[in-house]
């Protein structure tokens, strides 16, 4: 009997550049993706008992299964959910190529981000390290055994000072920002220098020639344009000086360059942004929704359709070469996406929302 | 006397040779036939094993790509493990044209 090296025993998947296995692995999963039917019919139901039973037969029924011992609520399917979530991007990640591990590695990075900004909210709110732990999706890089000692730290600069000490690289924007946060209290100080930092870190990993890697940025620069636009959105009327509106600016974004960024921070109309996006794949979008947004007055409008926007980029991603890393993107987004649609429809039913209103919640890509 | 010796020696000999000549040319050109057949044969034997290796290697890769997928696919949806199987044998066909190929070439 041979003896594998702890190297070996890390490493069984495939290696190189190889997508053959993972992709035919990701689209086999593709297909138990829920149908838009599954999701009609859960609408439908009355009760968190109805959707247990729904639930089952899918591929969330293991998950459900081990947390309804604890409790037959919606809280318990919701984390159910979550695990089902963690378990299948760690199980992709798993058998992926290292290529394709490396691209991952960066793209899944955004949910490290959302995990620790989420961490940094709650201890600047004085949460519960329970709550906080139950808002946190760990399918990136950190584990979570990790988020969860992040979240039981004494206040902001207990987390900073723990990242610091496990030598992560996120400690390195949070220590500079800090004296800034303790000096106004501001938490977008220390938020924005994540998002920058993060940002940054990832458009130069992404900084190859390869065809993958190529994907991978595009899709990044989607994302980071979707969120300078947003930014943009909440600066109208703002009145800041320009120096000011460029720090909100985060790099690595497609078509958002820091000038347009600028120009539209500088607008006092929504109409003026529409106008001056509408070369871009963003403008017909926003003008899609202009008039919703007449009606609500609300930027969150705006947000849902920035975010539809991205997760349909995800899918389109996979359309392009069948052995490259957009299939397994656009799984791993689809997936989020299924995830974030179920804790709508089981949070809507356990509060008797009616099927329209949890209709229009949802992102149909 | 010896003079007239030499000259039917010189005679004789000479007539020999003027037959030989033709003779001499005949068994050149059987051994330069022979020569060629020989060199067509080496020449078919290595073209139809070409064929046939470039055919094999062709279709061991493809398998190897197909067989990847094709385990895959099976990891997360045994049902369709028979057309995996069906998929997995096609490239088997190009290995086959590769033999007849270097069947006909064997034959010609």
């Amino acid at each position: 009997m041979s003896a594998t090296t702890p190297a070996q025993a890390r490493r069984m998947g495939p290696s190189g550049r190889d997508y053959g296995y993972a992709n035919a692995r990701v689209r086999g999963m593709r297909s138990r993706l829920l149908s838009q039917a599954f999701f009609d019919e859960l609408m439908t139901v009355h009760d968190i008992a109805a959707v247990i039973q729904h639930i089952m037969p899918t591929e969330y029924g293991p998950d459900v299964e081990g947390r309804i011992l604890h409790g037959r609520n919606a809280a318990q399917i919701d984390e159910a959910l979550k695990d089902n979530m963690v378990r299948t991007f760690r199980k992709v990640y798993a058998f992926s190529n290292d290529e394709a591990r490396d691209l991952l590695t960066v793209l899944l990075g955004r949910w490290d981000l959302f995990n620790l900004k989420t961490i940094i909210r709650g201890k600047h709110l004085n949460l519960d390290a329970a709550e906080i732990i139950d808002s946190l999706i760990t399918v990136g890089q950190l584990s979570s055994v990790d988020a969860e000692e992040l979240a039981r730290q004494q206040g902001v600069k207990g987390v900073v000072d723990t990242l610091a000490t496990w030598g992560l690289p996120f400690a390195v924007p949070l220590r500079d920002a800090l004296p800034g946060y303790n000096e106004a209290s501001d938490l977008s100080l220390l938020e924005l220098a994540l998002d920058r930092y993060y940002y940054g870190w990832a458009s130069a990993r992404l900084a190859s020639r390869r065809e993958n890697a190529r994907a991978a940025r595009t899709f990044l620069g989607v994302q980071v344009d979707t969120m300078n636009l947003l930014t943009c959105l909440r600066l109208l009327n703002s009145n800041l000086e320009p120096s000011e509106a460029a720090r909100f600016f985060v790099p690595g974004g497609l078509r958002v360059s820091e000038s347009l960024f600028m120009e539209l921070a500088a607008m006092s109309d929504v109409d003026e942004v529409f106008n001056r996006l509408k070369r871009t794949p963003y403008g017909r979008l926003l003008e899609d929704v202009a008039v919703k947004f007449i009606e609500k007055g609300s930027i969150s409008v705006f947000e849902r359709a920035l975010e539809d926007f991205l997760f349909r980029r995800a899918y389109s991603t996979g359309k392009g070469d069948p052995l490259g890393i957009g299939v397994v993107i656009s799984y791993l987004w689809a997936k989020a996406n299924e995830v974030t649609n179920l804790r709508i429809v089981i949070k809507g039913v356990s509060v008797g929302m009616p099927a329209d209103r949890m209709r229009e919640e949802l992102i149909v890509v | 006397m010896i003079k007239n010796r030499l000259a039917k020696v010189v005679f004789g000999s000479t007539f020999l040779a003027t037959l030989m000549i033709p003779a001499i040319a005949i068994a050149e050109e059987a051994a330069e036939e022979a020569a060629e057949d020989w060199r067509v044969g080496v020449a078919k034997a290595v073209a139809a094993g070409a064929a046939m290796s470039f055919s094999a290697l062709s279709a061991g890769y493809a398998q190897a790509r197909i067989g990847a997928a094709g385990a895959g696919a099976l990891a997360e949806r045994p049902e369709v493990g028979t057309n995996i199987i069906v998929l997995q044998a096609l490239p088997e066909i190009i290995v086959l044209l590769g033999f007849v190929i270097a069947f006909m070439i064997g034959a010609a």
